[in-house]
């Protein structure tokens, strides 16, 4: 329970290093907060409907409270919600290897 | 169904900029789909009183800051739950905060990617050892952006353009907004850490001593 708060951190590291992992042409996604995917998603001109955008929303939402809400410490979501995540994660990976990031 | 919308944060404090956000709360019942977790930090009212019992940082927070904007019954259910009950955690929460910082120096060190996040992780650490040992040790709770900077003569010392790196990976990685950190920048940042570090376990050591 002591470093749950800094679990979800890593957890969050975690998704970025999957997605940035090939390097994006314009920018790279710098955090799951609904704003920062916004930028990404606008800037690198991706499609919003695509399945890696929607993949990248999902592990947002499952993680939402870090994202955006740096002093609220306290939440029981994570648990329940920690293997949907691996399981993002790893769609995540599959969607991306081998696939040049500027197709999407 | 009863609901209470707070605000909080530097909307009541009055230090906003371009940066900052508008923190709301949103207290109900059960799962309400109408608020947004991207724009309300949602509670119920059971774990909000629990948060309360427990003396957390954030009841702390709301108890000195929030700001009733709407109430479904007429009142106010954070005044009356009083003051929050006193925050014992002190040292292991520095501790945990140094701990995200040392997680995200590593990171820096190891990989090539994410860098922004990386040093944004580092500011939050920052900030937050920096509010929790406002609270526990000093008994005057800062819960600004730059609670480290409002710390007296325990202030975090760095050079003001390397910590204006860190918050604005922060703001970049939250709000989406403000120019990109580019690779010379997180160098200078970088720089910074072993001072960083010594200024952490200088807290750390002292809310434990406190603890004692």
């Amino acid at each position: 329970m002591q470093h749950e708060f800094n679990n979800r951190i890593a957890a969050q590291r975690a998704i970025l290093k999957i997605v940035n992992g090939n390097g994006w042409e314009a920018e790279d996604l710098f955090g799951l907060s609904h704003k920062a995917i916004e930028r990404w998603v606008s800037i690198n001109r991706l499609d919003p409907n695509s399945a890696l955008v929607n993949l990248v929303k999902e592990a947002a939402q499952k993680l939402f409270f870090l994202a955006n809400k740096s002093q609220e410490q306290i939440t029981s979501e994570y648990e329940r919600t920690s293997s949907e995540v691996s399981a993002i994660r790893d769609a995540l990976a599959a969607e991306l290897a081998g696939v040049n990031p500027s197709h999407f | 169904m009863r609901t209470h919308i707070y605000a909080f944060g530097s909307i009541c404090r009055g230090d906003v900029s371009p940066g900052s956000d508008v923190d709301l709360l949103a207290l109900v019942e059960e799962y309400e789909p109408r608020f947004d977790p991207d724009t309300y930090s949602i509670y119920s009212y059971k774990r909000i009183g629990e948060i309360w019992e427990e003396g957390n940082p954030f009841a702390w927070h709301l108890s000195l800051e929030a700001k009733l904007s709407f109430s479904s019954d007429n009142f106010d259910p954070l005044k009356l739950l009083g003051t929050p009950g006193p925050y014992r955690n002190c040292a292991r929460d520095c501790d945990k905060f140094r701990s995200l910082f040392f997680d995200a120096r590593k990171s820096l060190e190891r990989a090539h990617t994410s860098k922004i996040f990386d040093l944004s992780t580092v500011f939050l650490g920052i900030r937050n050892l920096a509010t929790c040992f406002s609270l526990g040790v000093l008994r005057q709770p800062d819960f600004s952006r730059h609670s480290a900077l409002r710390l007296g003569e325990r202030s975090l010392s760095i050079p003001r353009q390397s910590y204006e790196v860190l918050e604005r990976s922060r703001i970049l990685c939250t709000r989406g907004y403000g120019a990109k950190v580019s690779d010379e920048e997180v160098e200078l940042a970088s720089a910074n850490f072993s001072l960083i570090e010594q200024w952490m376990t200088t807290l750390v050591q002292e809310a434990q001593h406190h603890a004692a």
